[in-house]
Parts: C-alpha cells; sequence; structure tokens
C-alpha cells in the first residue's frame, strides 16, 4: 500500500512539473495564473497522499491550501482591473480602458 | 522509493527557485514565486513540521500572492513596470552562490545540535503541542516581542502615508458587481475560514495548528471580503481596528506581568492555570495577528496621488 501512495505522489509531483513548465512558457498572463492554480490544486492532492503516509493532521495543510489557493486569482483579476480594484463583471467604465487591459493580458 | 519522492520534490523547488530569480519578467517571477511557496510547505509537510508547512501554506496562498500581484499591477498602472533588458550581474551571482555555499558548508562542519529533550517539561506547560509550548511558554519571551514587531511593521507601513492622506480610507477602495461571482464569493469563504481559523486556534494547543496559523487564515478571508467590498475599506482613526491591533500584545504583556507578581517571575505561567492562560494569549494574539496581516497586505492609506 505504502509504494502505492509513494508512486502516486511522485506521479502527482510529476504532474506538478508539467504545470510549472506552463508557467515558464506563458505565453499570456493568465496562463500563468491558471498554471498556479493547477499547482495549488495538484499540491492539496499531494499533500492529501502525504498525510496518507505520514501523519492526517497534514490534512489541515491540505484544507488551508484548498480554501485560500484561490486567493491569488482574485488578486490577480484585481490588478488587472484599471483602478486595479475593480471587477471584470462590472460594467466598464470606458470602451478603451476595457481594450488596453485585455491588451496587457494578451502580452505576458 | 521514499527517496524518489524527496529527490523530486527537491529537484521541483530548486527548479521553481531557480526559474524565479532566473527569468526574464516580473510578473512570471511573482508566479513562479507563488508556487515556490507551495512547493516549500509540501518539503516541510516531508521534513515533518507540521506546523511550519500550515504557516508556508497560509501566507504564500492567501498572502504573498495577493500582495505581489497588487504591487505588480501598481507598477503596471504607474507606467514603471517596462522590463529592463535582462542584465549578468556576474559579482552579485558569485556573492550570492558563495553565501549558499558558505551556508552548506556551515551545515555539514557543525556537530549535530542536541535538541533538547521536552518529554520532561511538557506535561507542565499545559499544552499537548510542543510547538505552541516552547512558543507561549518556556520561550515566551521571543513570541512576546514578535507580536510587537509585527506592531512595529504596521507603524513602519504607515509612515509611508502622506499627511493629506491619513485619514482616508486605507489601500485602494475595491468595488465588484453586486451578487457577481467576487462578491459571492468574498460572502462564501468567509464563515468557512473563520471556522477553520478559529479551529486551528483551538486545535494549536494539542495538535497542528496556533495563532499565527489561525490568524493568517483569518486575515486571507477578511481580505477576500474586503477586496470584495463586502466590508469597508478601514482607516486609521477608527478606534475598534486600532484596539484590535493592540489587544494580543496587551493580554500577553498583562500576563506577563501577573506571572511577575503572582508567579515565578515575568511571563512565567503557573503549570495549573499554563492551559486556560495559554488558550486566552493565544485568543487574543490571533485577533491581532489577523488584523495586523491584513492591513499590512492591504497598505498605507491611498489618496489617489500618483507618486513622484
Amino acid at each position: 500500500m505504502t509504494i502505492w501512495l509513494h508512486i502516486l505522489a511522485i506521479a502527482l509531483l510529476a504532474s506538478l512539473g508539467g504545470a510549472l513548465w506552463r508557467v515558464w512558457r506563458g505565453p499570456s498572463q493568465a496562463d500563468r495564473m491558471m498554471a498556479a492554480q493547477l499547482i495549488g490544486t495538484g499540491g492539496v492532492a499531494v499533500l492529501m497522499v502525504l498525510a496518507a503516509l505520514q501523519d492526517w493532521t497534514l490534512l489541515a495543510v491540505a484544507f488551508a491550501l484548498a480554501t485560500l489557493a484561490a486567493l491569488a486569482a482574485v488578486g490577480f483579476v484585481k490588478s488587472e482591473s484599471p483602478d486595479g480594484a475593480g471587477d471584470p463583471e462590472e460594467a466598464p467604465p470606458a470602451t478603451e480602458l476595457r481594450g488596453t487591459v485585455q491588451d496587457r493580458t494578451r502580452n505576458g | 522509493m521514499s527517496l524518489v519522492l524527496d529527490i523530486a520534490l527537491c529537484a521541483l523547488i530548486l527548479g521553481v527557485g531557480l526559474a524565479t530569480v532566473a527569468g526574464h519578467g516580473v510578473f512570471r517571477a511573482v508566479i513562479f514565486f507563488i508556487t515556490y511557496g507551495l512547493l516549500l510547505a509540501i518539503g516541510w509537510a516531508r521534513l515533518g513540521a507540521y506546523d511550519v508547512a500550515l504557516a508556508e501554506a497560509a501566507i504564500s496562498a492567501g498572502l504573498t500572492g495577493v500582495l505581489l500581484l497588487a504591487a505588480h499591477g501598481r507598477l503596471r498602472r504607474l507606467s514603471a513596470a517596462e522590463e529592463a533588458p535582462l542584465r549578468r550581474n556576474l559579482p552579485a551571482a558569485l556573492i550570492a552562490t558563495g553565501v549558499a555555499l558558505a551556508l552548506g558548508w556551515a551545515w555539514f562542519a557543525l556537530p549535530d545540535p542536541a535538541a533538547p529533550d521536552l518529554t520532561a517539561a511538557l506535561p507542565q506547560s499545559g499544552v499537548g503541542n510542543p510547538v505552541t509550548a516552547v512558543l507561549l511558554n518556556f520561550r515566551a519571551w521571543d513570541t512576546l516581542l514578535e507580536a510587537i514587531i509585527l506592531l512595529a511593521a504596521l507603524i513602519g507601513l504607515w509612515m509611508l502615508a502622506r499627511d493629506r492622506a491619513w485619514n482616508e480610507p486605507l489601500g485602494l477602495q475595491y468595488h465588484a458587481r453586486a451578487g457577481g461571482v467576487m462578491a459571492s464569493f468574498g460572502r462564501v469563504l468567509p464563515p468557512i475560514g473563520l471556522i477553520f481559523g478559529v479551529y486551528l486556534v483551538w486545535a494549536g494547543a494539542e495538535t497542528t495548528g496556533g495563532a499565527f496559523q489561525g490568524g493568517t487564515v483569518l486575515a486571507a478571508v477578511c481580505l477576500v471580503s474586503l477586496m470584495a467590498g463586502v466590508l469597508p475599506a478601514p482607516r486609521i482613526a477608527q478606534t475598534a481596528w486600532r484596539a484590535a491591533l493592540v489587544f494580543g500584545p496587551g493580554v500577553f504583556l498583562l500576563s506577563g506581568v501577573a506571572g511577575a507578581i503572582f508567579a515565578q517571575g515575568f511571563l512565567a505561567l503557573p503549570p495549573a492555570l499554563a492551559k486556560p492562560a495559554i488558550v486566552t494569549i493565544e485568543a487574543a494574539l490571533t485577533l491581532s495577528i489577523a488584523v495586523t496581516l491584513v492591513l499590512l497586505v492591504i497598505g498605507p492609506p491611498d489618496d489617489g496621488g500618483q507618486d513622484a
């Protein structure tokens, strides 16, 4: 059983490596951010496997990561809005502002 | 098999660390740094330091990412984010490599530290988690000073405010579409985080957790509420926020003075009262740590003026 858990943890780490390649390549900022989110999810999985291997209290660490990993995405979306405090769901204040945001997001 | 796992983890940590400093582009470095913290948390978990893993996971996922991304966005809005062409700084690289090698040499040259055996003293500390026992009983002095340093850091940050902005709300004025994804997220996540943060403080007496970890989780969900526009931005002049800032260090100091009067000395805890005293101090510290971290991340009052 332990050997399978080890193999599972290594496979999950390898999948993190794939996501890291996407952070390196980009090309857009959104690609990098989504890859970081994927690494957060994969990290939760690795921690849960480690919890089974070592100590179940590690589930608290996995839960902390699962609860808070989305904050980076929130911070990214906020910082990409024209005034740094907005929300893409809001009506754009002016059309040309919206254009700049999308251009910025495209060339990361 | 566990060796392969450890080597894979080390390779990932080293690779991400290298990509953070060597790659071109600020945004990519920020994203790599966020993933670096996550991998470090897995590394601490692998080493059996569960409290450190919890703190690292909560800080890197909840606070550092938001802070660095907001800084990057601000630089971009000030049009200061034009990437400088990558310049090889050979002296800096040599010095950094030298420091790393010297540290590595010191690690192997030093004798194995004899870790003090806590098993005899632990029953008298009032708690079952050795980390909490050290932080709040055996070495409470260090923890008290750390709580005060956090406060000093916040005051240092507020020094950056301009005089005319002093009474403005702190940080950016966040807004979101009412009923949209962000506003809903700002209402759904905080109750879960509140329960989890309080659980971490309570469980920290016996198992993984503690005031700092719980406070970081609370700070992160409070930040979500602020960014969703659910909570109004705090102001420096508001008494409630100021009281929350000094509450933890104040309770800690008072208990220290009480120890000096009624027990063996400053910050000494009599074994019979240790458990309730530690839980009270931790609860007060959690509130102060959470509020300090939130105010540190959202930054000084901002009147929207451009920096020179």
